[in-house]
């Protein structure tokens, strides 16, 4: 039985600044399913990333995305939220004056449409933190502020945990990481995935998918994907490099 | 050149300052530095907008104060607080003699007009005091309210901290809705291996000008560090100075400002390293809906005996309005090679957009992810300056009150 996808991208298109990035984007994540999605610098990975989520820098000029079956189409990054989408940041940035624990309340409130009890929402947020080993007096410090890179990917991989998303996306997640950990965040996703959740995965390198297994491979230039398949293709790309497949996409 | 100011229709006379001093039977140290304003209110001039810079922002014709009349004989002021071993808390009439015997010593009479009225017509003056090694836990509160049309009000402020003692104090300000010009001075003599906490609530009326000076004198490994919330009043300028006097002192400006309407909130502030060692830092922060204005001018100076000094300011607007307007001016000025460190920062502009974009990412609509980044940005030097949890709550509850009427999400 195949279920429903989660997300649907037919024949995306968009600008940032004027300029075209996404040029005819297709994929298919169905929950369960663990998709990671290769292109080297330029290629287009942050822009499907930002349109994914509604960022108002970036323009829609074409196609469609669809989420749950419905057309995202012009809705804004909040509301993609609270439908179940969630992006984690290759840069988040800096909130001065904001606590992790009190941006996390907001947050888990604002999704889930409903006030938390605190001391509900307390014990599950320690109990989240300890999956990702993250100190408790992380969370009376201002959100990002100050934060190693570890720490601000770790800060996301938490916030992914208790939004409890259904289908997350993870930009460049493994970059600014050393690998005890890479090697955390990547346990703590495994963790979290289940088979009604989808995971689409962006990345430049194939380091991330030896510790979070993609059962699909998709490699993206010029703004499309022009090769998909199986974990064999990231160590193909692994091998030979994004030229030789540019190369062999160009002549097909 | 400013031009010698007219007292033809004024009620601020020699004659009217002297019936006060009578009123208030003044000690000998109050009568000295009343007879020195009254001496120059013939001849003192106004500051001028034109020509001295931290007046250049301010509306010359707030300066006029000609047609205020004189304080009443007693200004309101409650005190509160704790009754501590050590901690003398008086009205500079109840102090009595000759006391307070270090008036004006850290704001002295500076010949220029407000100065002079200031002092030719101090009403409000109060004592706190703690002797050397005296642990003062609570803070200290004094809550002055101002009334009467077209008064002018003149209340004062002087700390004494002894040798290794601390201190807290709070100071709130109200008035009502009438034209009203204050004028306020707070000193903060802070002795040798002194702490003093100093936090001053201005929630003024809306026809309210204020201009308030402010100067702490740190002696050795002495320890200052003071907050200004301003959540209202139609023009409120503060004149906040630290003096490092004493070795390995330090001093730790905070401020905040809330603006609406057309309200202005002026911060002019003065970092002095004086002696070897000494470490400063500032963070005042505004946040300006409707169109209100914030300015800030602010000094570092670090003099030729300030070897090693630490000295940091920084100056963040939000602009909450397109009609709002905020003008910074963080200024250095070094004698000396030799320091640790002197760094300033500031900024003014709206809420970021990548901000907004990764708070609603997380599922906060639109208003909530502005209202959520404007406490933030309002509560850092609130964190910073460390009240115990009742009084941050009150700050939070003043902000948020002001915030609300704003209509600043959250």
């Amino acid at each position: 039985m195949t279920e429903a996808p989660l997300l649907e991208i037919n024949a995306l298109r968009a600008n940032v600044a004027g300029k075209e990035i996404l040029t005819g984007l297709n994929l298919e994540v169905r929950p369960g399913e663990v998709h990671a999605i290769m292109g080297p610098n330029g290629s287009g990975k942050s822009t499907l990333a930002n349109t994914l989520m509604g960022n108002p820098r970036y323009e829609v000029t074409g196609g469609e995305v669809r989420f749950l079956g419905e057309l995202l189409d012009g809705l804004a990054p909040d509301e993609r939220a609270r439908k179940g989408l969630f992006l984690a940041f290759q840069y988040p940035v800096a909130v001065p004056g904001v606590t992790v624990v009190n941006f996390l309340r907001q947050a888990v409130n604002a999704v889930r449409g409903e006030e938390v009890p605190v001391r509900e929402f307390r014990q599950e947020l320690f109990q989240k933190m300890e999956l990702l080993k993250v100190d408790r007096d992380f969370a009376r410090r201002y959100l990002n502020d100050g934060f190693s890179g570890g720490e601000k990917k770790r800060a996301e991989m938490l916030q992914l945990a208790m939004l409890q998303p259904r289908m997350a996306v993870l930009d460049e997640t493994d970059s600014g990481l050393d690998i005890d950990a890479l090697r955390t965040v990547a346990d703590g996703v495994n963790t979290l995935m289940n088979e009604n959740m989808g995971l689409l995965l962006i990345t430049h390198y194939q380091r991330l998918l030896n510790y979070i297994k993609p059962q699909f491979v998709h490699v993206l230039i010029d703004g499309r994907i022009v090769r998909s398949g199986g974990p064999e293709l990231a160590e193909e790309l692994e091998a030979s490099g994004y030229d030789a497949i540019e190369a062999a996409a160009s002549t097909a | 050149m400013t031009s010698a100011p007219s007292t033809a229709a004024s009620a601020l006379t020699p004659e009217a300052s002297r019936a006060l001093g009578e009123a208030l039977g003044d000690g000998a140290a109050v009568a000295a530095l009343r007879a020195s304003g009254v001496a120059a209110l013939a001849t003192a001039a106004m500051p001028s907008p034109a020509l001295d810079r931290p007046w250049k922002y301010v509306d010359p014709a707030a300066l006029t104060l000609d047609g205020f009349a004189p304080p009443a004989a007693a200004d309101a002021v409650a005190i509160g607080g704790p009754e501590a071993e050590g901690l003398t808390v008086a009205t500079f009439a109840e102090a009595g003699g000759d006391a307070p015997a270090r008036l004006g010593e850290a704001v002295p009479f500076d010949g220029d007009r407000l100065s002079a009225l200031h002092y030719a017509f101090l009403a409000g003056g109060v004592l706190v005091e703690a002797k050397a090694n005296a642990e003062i836990a609570e803070p200290v509160r004094l809550t002055r309210e101002f009334t009467g049309a077209g008064s002018l009000a003149t209340p004062h402020t002087l700390v004494v901290a002894g040798p290794n003692s601390r201190l807290s104090l709070i100071e709130e300000y109200r008035s009502t809705d009438d034209p009203l010009a204050v004028l306020p001075a707070i000193e903060l003599l802070v002795g040798p291996g002194a702490v003093v906490r100093y936090t001053s609530l201005h929630r003024w009326g809306a026809r309210t000008r204020v201009f308030a000076a402010q100067r702490a004198v740190t002696e050795r490994d002495a320890d200052v560090r003071s907050l200004s919330v301003v959540t209202s009043g139609r023009l409120v300028k503060s004149h906040i100075t630290s003096s490092l006097e004493g070795r390995g002192s330090s001093s730790e400006l905070y401020g905040l400002a809330v603006g609406g309407g057309d309200e202005h909130a002026d911060f002019y502030t003065v970092q002095d390293h004086v002696g070897e060692d000494t470490r400063s830092d500032l963070l005042i922060k505004s946040a300006l809906g409707e169109r209100s204005r914030a300015v800030y001018y602010g000094l570092t100076k670090v003099g030729l005996g300030a070897r090693r000094a630490d000295a940091n300011q920084e100056n963040r607007n939000l602009l909450l309005s397109r009609t709002a307007k905020a003008d910074s001016d963080p200024v250095l000025e070094i004698l000396t090679n030799d320091v640790t460190r002197v760094s300033h920062g500031a900024t003014a502009g709206p809420v970021d957009e990548e901000e907004l974009f990764y708070i609603q990412s997380r599922g906060l609509t639109l208003e909530g992810a502005v209202g959520l980044l404007v406490r933030g940005f309002l509560s850092e030097p609130l964190d910073r300056f460390g009240h115990d949890e009742a009084v941050r709550e009150e700050l939070s509850a003043l902000v948020e009150a002001k915030l609300q009427l704003l209509g600043a999400g959250g």
